[in-house]
Formats: C-alpha cells, sequence, structure tokens
C-alpha cells in the first residue's frame, strides 16, 4: 500500500520505490545503526568504533539470520 | 565499563579501554541531559565529538527516517484508556524531538480540547466520540487526512468525532483515526514505529554513555579479569 501520508514532494518517485522493498530490508539500515551506537559507547578510539561497529553487523546478523533461519524451517516443517 | 576514579580537580574522569587514557567528562549530569535532549550533544559538550557527531547523525537520521516511513503519525502520546501509547516510552529516549508529542497530548485532553496551533502535528489520534474544538475539528477536515465533515457532529460547545452510531445500524468507517492511519500507511506505520522507538532506545545507552563513559571495560580491568 502507498504511504498516502508522507510529504507530497516526496510521494511520487521515492514512495513508490520504497513500496516495492521487502519488509526484510527495512531491517538492515536498523541493524547497522545498532551497531554503530553500540561500538560508539564502548570504545573512544576512532578505529576502534569502526572494528568494534564491524563486529557487531557481523554478530547482528549472525544472531537474527539465525533467528530467521530457524523461523523459516519451522513454518516449512509445519 | 568505563571506571569512574575519585574526583580528580573537581571532575570526573573516564579511563578509555582503547588506550587507558584519561576522559574528562566534565559535569557528567548536564552532559546526559544534554544527550537525552539532542543524541550526541553531551558527548560533543565533553570535547568527543567524533563520538557526538556520529550518535548524533546515526540516531537523528533513523528517528526522522522513522518518521518519514510513518506519514509523521508515529510519534504520538496517548494514555487514554483501551488506548495506551507503549512505543512512546521507547521512542521518547530520543529527548528534545518527542517533547511536541506530551505537548500536544496534554494541550488535546485539556479544556482547549486541540492541539497547539491546531497541528495535527504528533497529536494522538482521535478515538470514537471524543469531543475536540471546532477550530480542530476544521483543520482536520482540510488538512487531506481522510476525514470529511461526515466525521464530526456538533456537540456544543464541541464537535464530537464519529459519535457511536444508533444500535442496530451499520457503520462501515474505520472505528477511530488510529484505525484510519492504519489502512492508510499499511505495514508503514509499524516500520515507522519501529525505527523511531529503536532511535530512542539506543540514545539511552548514549545518555550512558555521556554520563559514565564508555562502557567496555578498561585495559586494566580486562587483565585483572583475564588473571
Amino acid at each position: 500500500m502507498m504511504p498516502s501520508m508522507m510529504p507530497s514532494i516526496l510521494t511520487l518517485p521515492v514512495a513508490a520505490a520504497i513500496d516495492r522493498v521487502p519488509g526484510l530490508a527495512f531491517g538492515l539500515p536498523l541493524i547497522l545503526v545498532a551497531a554503530i551506537v553500540f561500538a560508539v559507547t564502548h570504545h573512544e578510539d576512532r578505529e576502534a568504533i569502526r572494528r568494534a561497529a564491524l563486529q557487531w553487523v557481523g554478530w547482528l546478523c549472525g544472531i537474527l539470520g539465525g533467528v530467521l533461519v530457524a523461523v523459516w524451517l519451522l513454518g516449512w516443517l509445519a | 565499563m568505563g571506571k569512574l576514579e575519585p574526583p580528580n580537580q573537581g571532575r570526573l574522569v573516564a579511563v578509555s579501554p582503547d588506550d587507558g587514557s584519561a576522559i574528562d567528562l566534565k559535569n557528567p549530569l548536564l552532559a546526559a541531559i544534554l544527550s537525552w535532549l539532542v543524541p550526541g550533544l553531551g558527548q560533543i559538550y565533553q570535547g568527543r565529538t567524533f563520538k557526538g557527531v556520529l550518535v548524533m547523525a546515526t540516531l537523528v537520521t533513523t528517528f526522522l527516517a522513522g518518521m518519514w516511513l510513518g506519514g509523521g503519525r508515529v510519534v504520538y502520546a496517548s494514555w487514554k484508556p483501551g488506548e495506551k501509547r507503549w512505543a512512546f516510552i521507547c521512542q521518547a529516549g530520543i529527548g528534545a524531538a518527542a517533547i511536541p508529542a506530551m505537548i500536544q497530548s496534554w494541550q488535546l485532553e485539556g479544556s482547549g480540547r486541540q492541539p497547539l496551533a491546531c497541528s495535527s502535528f504528533m497529536a494522538p489520534p482521535l478515538s470514537r466520540g471524543q469531543p475536540v474544538s471546532p477550530a480542530y475539528a476544521e483543520a482536520l477536515i482540510h488538512d487531506g487526512s481522510g476525514l470529511d465533515a461526515d466525521d464530526f457532529r456538533p456537540s456544543p460547545p464541541w464537535r464530537q468525532f464519529r459519535p457511536f452510531p444508533p444500535p442496530g445500524s451499520l457503520d462501515t468507517r474505520p472505528a477511530d483515526q488510529l484505525s484510519l492511519w492504519h489502512k492508510q500507511l499499511g505495514r508503514f506505520f509499524e516500520i515507522g514505529t519501529l525505527y523511531t522507538m529503536l532511535a530512542g532506545m539506543l540514545n539511552i545507552l548514549s545518555v550512558y554513555d555521556a554520563w559514565a563513559g564508555p562502557m567496555h571495560p578498561a585495559p586494566d580491568a580486562r587483565d585483572e579479569e583475564a588473571s
């Protein structure tokens, strides 16, 4: 469904494109955001923040990917 | 957790987990409040500019993206019976950006029965039979939110939003404004809510960082744990 209440200046080209994006894809930016904030609040050094953010992305994708696979398997077996 | 050391010339310091250097927290309470009001501002005040700017860019962008995806409707405060907006507790973590929602809620529930400037921005949805001021009813009818004059019944000195239909009559319209928003926005209502909730919750970590320093153990603490 087109998000009809979005600001009109963005409604036509952007919202129409966003409307075709699978729901799962909206979680990916949130993983990146969480990883950055986790890294920033655990380190001071720029390089350490960068390394920690990448590690957190790996952990979060691994855990959430595992949950996704488990749910998919349960759905497939049911 | 960054180790808080005894006051050093009247100031609290934390220890960097990366190189063991001291981090001047200045006034931690003020930094925490600033960081709550605007994500990252507390760190900038403490001179930790890179962290502050990174947190600010990340969380403010996430919050605004959520607001946009949710059509500007997903951040509101409502504590009416049967329509409590629990998500707002998480959204309020973003600070100043969520304060208008509280003001709009108080105004709409107050004696004037209308949000500030009759604007529906961050105003809670109307429930069936809720009285509002005639000016706010007119504003809703004309702002393209999907409501029309039939949705309000005169009930001097107010206008009543979609009063309960007489028994036995069939009313096919959505029961309240929240149902209308869900119908208009579809999945984007939940996605926008999720984005804004996550931004608010992650800002709590940033507030803690401004108050007490990094959460990672300092090098000497890690060495002690290892031994």
